[in-house]
């Protein structure tokens, strides 16, 4: 029997440095830092897109508000059913400070009828696939639609959601910059 | 107590597997897309949807590149009617879609061609995918007078590559082939994974599995019957089989890289320590004994254990795949990337459970031997030990080396060598009537001095490359000065401050590592021929060493989905990268050539 003991230590000694080395592992993966929420922002209100009206708009031009950006389309379901929230929820805090602005993955032929057909009361500006790309980076990886980005007043991300947002829940997100 | 050490086994990689939150799949892998061509006038789509994902049936396009094939796609089966608050009636598609579509050739046919197809679907989740384009290469070369309707064209890969790209482009990393063997049929597959472990079996990987299964065996004794001996070790093998198929489907679940955590440097290091330690043994430095306290303990309890002597016998296999497991990573790696990718946990583990029984095979018969294929003790055991307790050792560097210095763990491997050599007598004189395999065995020693010398030499003038340790002798070829100049970047804040600073020219980043033996060939081959160099002298040149392995170097190689070097990465003029266009390992001049002029396009 006196063999058996040794092969049991052997094994154990093996469970011991492999449950080590994945506690270790996983405590130091544990502070892979955040991107920089700053950066992020800066990155996004530096950008231009174009609006409806056919000319280039910078995101700087809201800074200093409450910033609400959702990515959006025509043809993305899920999207159609947020919308009418934030129309709601732009025409309840707009006096508040809060901006809500769309950015379309879409064309502008498709984007204004719809904006006509909702009352969309807040700016849409469209970007092509590419803006996904940007999308990626902070914080979708998935690039999927809907997409929406709090930007706070000195233009640092607060947050990101991936899916639908309801009027209840931007409200409670918002709560303490309103 | 042994049954206690397996739940928490089973309890660590439970916590393994739900440390990660059910995530969105990138849209790649919610709609793994494939084709192949049935005849010249028919070809066979097939899109995997992952489950909680559909695609609209209206919203497919097929084309081709060059656009000589035209497809009509009016013939797709009808889908599943989908009741939409804003679209109303929808059909879409879900699970595994197959459809034929006729195709037309207008024009003189070119093969191979590219098949685009753009798709566009949604989650249940409430989110929406925006519409993606996929790509497979297809060809007609199968079809041609020879073979009328031959239809054994393999199914595609979604050709990872852009049109016109040479085939060699495709990543050649042993983790990417074991993960397209999965594109074959299950039991196919199952039956190759078999074999991938029988010859695994052969690996030094198996080594400690040996005193293990012999420490099972020999307290048998004479009244080892053949029966049991293979029951024994049936039990054994099986419990090792299932903790990969266990690891299989926590992979297909977690949606994690199990080995890539296997591969990070504590594990990597408590493994090689783990090694070492068991060398050491081998060579009779101690013996492994448990205190005697424990001993008599673990004595009563396997006596406990009389009835089911079996179930301790299954455990220790469980406790012994763990051994084994960092050893075999890079097989391990390439099937746990496809399960996780897939989130097909029952191919997957059917897959690892065959492979561990094929690693399983030599103990079965040894087992089945009823040990007497196990070495009896004698002088010559010792022999077989040392030898044992060298390659050990070898692992135990193999391991480490990533993450060593270069100088150490050429260091490390000319002292082995070194003192393997001495082992082996080889600076002791013959005897007159030396037997032969002594002479054999001298002639060995005589070759690992000489090669542990050469690396030791070479690391001390100041060479780095294990497998050419005296390539700095060579006069003064001096290729540093023909390399092209790289800009350093660390994190992917530097790489995207290069990339926007790259004033519209193509960029070039080369991921490196000091260890990497690819990435040096790369450089003194491929970098220093001048039409390479000439049309890099047009794009920027941007190299991530990630030798140090820091947490802004596993950021960035994320970023890329790579696991560490060889990787070379190409971004558009605006910036982007070019995807497909990366190249995996070794290439030789005139290809990367090719794939330069592409990244230049």
């Amino acid at each position: 029997m006196k063999r058996v003991p040794q092969a049991l230590l052997i094994t154990a000694l093996a469970v011991i440095c492999a449950a080590a080395g994945f506690v270790v592992y996983q405590w130091r993966a544990g502070d892979d830092n955040q991107t920089n929420p700053a950066a992020i922002g800066q990155m996004l209100m530096a950008a231009h897109l174009i609006g409806l009206d056919g000319k280039a708009h910078p995101l700087e031009q809201w800074r200093g508000k409450v910033l609400v950006v959702n990515f959006w389309a025509t043809w993305c379901a899920p999207c159609r059913e947020e919308i009418p929230g934030f129309v709601k929820f732009q025409q309840q805090y707009g006096t508040r400070g809060v901006q809500i602005v769309g950015i379309a993955i879409d064309t502008a032929e498709r984007v204004a009828p719809y904006v006509q057909e909702i009352g969309i009361n807040y700016p849409i500006l469209v970007g092509g696939i590419e803006t996904m790309d940007f999308a990626r980076q902070i914080g979708n990886r998935a690039g999927v639609l809907p997409f929406t980005v709090v930007i706070d007043r000195q233009g640092k991300v607060v947050t990101t959601v991936v899916g639908i947002v309801r009027p209840e829940k931007l409200a409670s997100l918002l709560g303490s910059m309103l | 107590m042994l049954m206690r050490l397996c739940l928490v086994i089973l309890l660590l990689l439970s916590c393994a597997a739900h440390a990660s939150e059910p995530e969105l799949l990138e849209p790649e892998k919610a709609f793994r897309f494939s084709a192949r061509l049935i005849d010249t006038n028919q070809v066979e789509i097939r899109y995997e949807i992952a489950p909680g994902y559909y695609l609209y049936r209206n919203k497919f396009n097929f084309s081709s590149e060059p656009a000589y094939v035209a497809f009509d796609a009016s013939q797709l089966p009808p889908g599943k009617i989908k009741q939409d608050e804003f679209f109303g009636a929808v059909q879409i598609y879900r699970g595994d879609v197959h459809f034929v579509l006729p195709l037309t050739i207008t024009g003189k046919p070119v093969s191979p061609f590219v098949l685009k197809a753009v798709s566009q679907g949604c989650a249940d989740l409430g989110v929406c995918y925006p519409p993606q384009e996929q790509k497979a290469e297809l060809s007609f070369t199968a079809f041609s007078a020879a073979a009328p309707g031959a239809s054994t064209a393999p199914f595609l890969q979604p050709a990872p590559q852009a049109s016109g790209v040479p085939a060699a482009v495709a990543p050649q990393s042993e983790d990417k082939l074991i993960a397209e063997l999965f594109k074959g049929g299950f039991w196919a597959l199952v039956m190759s994974f078999f074999g991938f472990g029988l010859l695994l079996s052969l690996t030094p990987c198996m080594f400690p599995m040996i005193p293990i299964l012999s420490g099972i065996l020999v307290p048998h004794g004479e009244h080892l019957t053949h029966a049991r001996g293979f029951a024994l070790s049936l039990a054994y093998v099986l419990g090792m089989a299932l903790t990969y198929a266990l690891a299989g489907v926590a992979a297909g679940l977690a949606g994690t890289l199990l080995s890539s955590a296997l591969q990070n440097p504590w594990v990597l290091t408590a493994f090689a320590a783990l090694f070492v330690a068991l060398a050491l043994s081998m060579f009779g430095f101690y013996e492994l004994q448990l205190p005697s306290a424990l001993q008599s303990r673990l004595a009563a309890a396997t006596h406990k254990l009389h009835g089911g002597h079996f179930a301790g016998v299954f455990a220790m296999g469980v406790l012994s795949a763990l051994i084994v497991g960092p050893c075999v990573a890079a097989p391990l790696a390439g099937a746990l990337l496809y399960i996780s990718q897939s989130g097909d946990f029952t191919l997957g583990g059917t897959a690892l459970f065959a492979m561990a029984l094929g690693m399983g095979m030599p103990l079965l018969a040894v087992g089945a031997s009823a040990g007497t294929l196990l070495p009896k003790a004698g002088p010559w055991m010792q022999t077989v030990n040392r030898f044992f307790g060298v390659v050990l050792l070898g692992v135990a560097i193999y391991l480490v080396s990533p993450l060593l210095p270069p100088v150490a763990s050429m260091a490390a491997w000319a002292a082995l060598l070194i003192v393997f050599a001495i082992y082996l007598h080889a600076l002791d004189p013959l005897p007159h009537e030396a037997p032969g395999y002594r002479r054999l065995f001298k002639g060995i020693g005589v070759i690992a001095l000489l090669v542990g010398i050469a690396i030791l030499v070479g690391a001390l003038s100041g060479n780095r490359d294990v497998l050419q340790p005296l390539a700095g002798w060579r006069g003064a070829a001096a290729p540093d000065a023909r390399s092209p100049q790289f800009q350093r970047v660390s994190s992917v804040s530097e790489l995207e401050r290069a990339i926007s600073a790259s004033g519209g020219k193509p960029v070039m980043l080369d991921f490196y590592a000091d260890w990497c033996v690819s990435c040096k060939e790369m450089e003194r081959y491929t970098f220093s021929d001048d039409a390479v160099r000439a049309r890099l002298g047009e794009m920027v040149k941007l190299q991530a060493d990630v030798t140090a392995n820091l947490d802004d170097h596993k950021a960035l190689l994320k970023r890329f989905d790579l696991f560490g070097p060889p990787g070379i990465v190409f971004f558009d003029r605006q910036g982007h990268e070019i995807t497909g266009l990366r190249v995996i390992g070794f290439q030789p001049a005139d290809k990367f050539a090719a794939i330069l002029d592409l990244a230049l396009k």
